[in-house]
């Protein structure tokens, strides 16, 4: 016999007590992880459209609920331009258009031909659209291979049938989910003349892309500069609505979770008074009884951390097959999760096993041993 | 052994290995209203046998608890196989290491087997698991058991656990063995086995025993009978 065969032994002679503190504890973990995997996935998408123009760092409207809705201008592009060390600044305006069950949130990115270079994008097939075209897109690569339309097919958006005059590259998988259009005609389209979502600045070589960045925020109040998905959160109230909201979700799951525990743990306490009594008895230290019911504890963690990482995958892919998250949710199963599992089984059962484990060490041998 | 012979036995009782010297021992409860032990004197040699017999109530118990550091005199003096308890710093190393208890109820884990029983109590110790196992199987086999060491308490007999109990207290070997109403809840056969256990015990190594009991038959059977009566030593008898 060894301490760690007691530890298994107790847990797995109380089957039904420990299955259910294990499935509290996975019910914990299940709602963390998911949460986690929702979150970032949605945080990925939301930032996804930055990393598209290949660029030292991104401009946007400062304060506003969802990047996507920044609104600048051409002259504040203009402005951005004249500052000393910016190379090249490109001005797009962003738009998002539901194409159909499978596509429920298609980015549209109005961009001037002349700029389609600086911005990372390559003719991949085809040819650039014109200036004043009204009637000519670019679809990116795994759109276009997705929907099956190639150079020369029509494609209906923005409540007009276009034609499809090149598909593009980027090497951004979420650039090249987008629709590209002439910034003139989709900026007539959206009603806004001038206007402008997002500049996309790169630096003179040699130059310290913080000094720009300092200097841009400096020209104007309204401006704010992106270079991390860290400033995307400080720029994005949806980011950080979304940030808050899985952290106060994690907290009350892993607060639940802890109280189910020690409900659990103490109603075990209760029926364990007069085993913890003999083990006092025959000379088992405080700290040694403390290490057993952590131990017997931290064995249901790692069950309820496994049991809970499996109904996570299938708690997310129910959500993924909603109607109202379909596409929307691309979950990632990165090693985080498990991590992230582990330490919400841990912190779980480790609050809900503490105050059992203190009660049991700190009774009574004799007292423990009356009790029936 | 004459009354004489005893008494020069109790001066010459040491406070070394094995030996008990408790002096003028109080002991209330209650914020003092119950007196359960009121100045109780009491020596032991090393190697001897006593049986303590006396009324309810009349601080039996509670001199177990005090021999075997479960709970402190208010004062007095108390030397027990060497150690000061009224100075000790680990009781829980002390009843690992330097006694073993029986208790009436034999007080073994329902939910593991005999040998597991046994082996709990060499957990924390410098044992191997291999030599854990060994003495565990060394054990049952002295106290009769060795054909039952995978049965659970509640498939053995009240004889039966009383004697895995037994072999659990001598699992670190103990120089004093505390027995409190071992055999109060068996029938004459157990008790007879359980005695027999005792004997052999004693014949294979020095063993202090202290055994509280109601049963004048088995009070008998040690070396010395001490009768308490209101947390005091009454009257030595033969």
């Amino acid at each position: 016999m060894s301490f760690g065969w007691l530890v298994r032994h107790n847990v797995w002679s109380k089957k039904v007590r420990s299955g259910l503190t294990a499935l509290a504890v996975a019910i914990g973990v299940m709602t963390v992880v998911a949460l986690g995997i929702v979150t970032d996935s949605l945080k990925t998408t939301a930032a996804g459209v930055l990393q598209v123009g290949a660029a030292d760092f991104t401009v946007a409207q400062k304060g506003v609920n969802d990047i996507l809705s920044s609104a600048l201008t051409e002259q504040q592009l203009a402005k951005v331009r004249g500052i000393d060390g910016v190379r090249s600044a490109t001005g797009v305006l962003l738009d998002t258009e539901r194409l159909d069950k499978a596509h429920p949130l298609v980015v549209e990115v109005g961009i001037k031909p002349v700029d389609l270079k600086p911005f990372g994008v390559q003719i991949a097939d085809g040819r650039a659209f014109r200036a004043d075209a009204e009637n000519e897109v670019m679809l990116g690569i795994h759109l276009a291979q997705d929907l099956g339309i190639k150079v020369g097919g029509t494609i209906h958006v923005t409540d007009k049938t276009m034609r499809v005059v090149g598909v593009f590259n980027t090497g951004n998988t979420f650039g090249d989910s987008t629709v590209m259009f002439p910034l003139a005609p989709f900026q007539a389209y959206q009603r806004q003349p001038g206007g402008l979502s997002l500049l996309f600045v790169k630096v003179d070589p040699g130059t310290k892309v913080s000094q720009v960045r300092s200097a841009v925020e400096r020209s104007s109040p309204l401006l704010v500069t992106i270079s991390s998905l860290i400033d995307f959160g400080r720029a994005d109230r949806s980011y950080q609505l979304i940030t808050a909201a899985d952290r106060a979700a994690t907290f009350l799951a892993i607060a639940v979770g802890a109280i189910f525990v020690m409900n659990a743990m103490v109603l075990s306490l209760v029926e364990r008074y007069r085993e913890f009594g003999i083990l006092r008895a025959v000379g088992w230290s405080r700290r040694r009884l403390i290490a057993l019911v952590f131990g017997e504890a931290m064995v249901i963690a790692f069950i309820g951390a496994a049991l809970g990482v499996g109904l996570g995958f299938v708690a997310i892919s129910i959500l993924e097959n909603l109607p109202s998250l379909e596409g929307v949710l691309k979950p990632t199963f990165e090693s985080w999760v498990f991590g992230r599992a582990l330490l919400t089984a841990i912190l779980v059962t480790a609050i809900g096993a503490l105050y059992p484990a203190l009660r049991a060490a700190h009774l009574s041998p004799q007292e423990a041993m009356r009790r029936e | 052994m004459s009354s004489q012979t005893r008494s020069e036995t109790r001066r010459e009782v040491s406070t070394g290995t094995g030996a008990i010297v408790a002096e003028n021992l109080v002991k209330s409860f209650d914020k003092g209203i119950v007196k359960a032990l009121d100045g109780l004197t009491l020596r032991v040699s090393a190697g001897e046998y006593v049986s303590i017999t006396g009324p309810s109530g009349c601080g039996k118990s509670t001199l177990m608890h005090m021999l075997a550091a479960l709970d402190r005199p208010d004062s007095g003096r108390l030397m027990v196989d060497g150690a000061d308890l009224m100075r000790l710093h680990d009781p829980d190393g002390f009843r690992r290491s330097r006694v073993g208890l029986v208790f009436q109820m034999h007080n073994l884990l329902a939910h593991l087997d005999a040998k597991a029983n046994v082996s709990i109590a060499m957990l924390g110790t410098s044992r191997t698991r291999r030599q854990i196992s060994e003495r565990a199987d060394e054990l049952l086999e002295m106290v009769g058991l060795a054909a039952f060491s995978h049965r659970r308490p509640p498939e053995m007999s009240g004889g039966e656990r009383q004697r895995v109990a037994i072999a659990r207290a001598l699992a670190n070997e103990p120089s004093i063995l505390l027995a409190d109403e071992p055999t109060g809840s068996l029938d004459s056969h157990s008790v007879d086995r359980v005695l027999n256990v005792l004997d052999d015990l004693r014949r294979e190594r020095p063993v202090t025993i202290v055994m509280v009991t109601h049963d004048d038959g088995v009070a008998m059977t040690a070396d010395r009978m001490i009768h308490l009566v209101d947390g005091r030593v009454s009257e030595p008898t033969a």
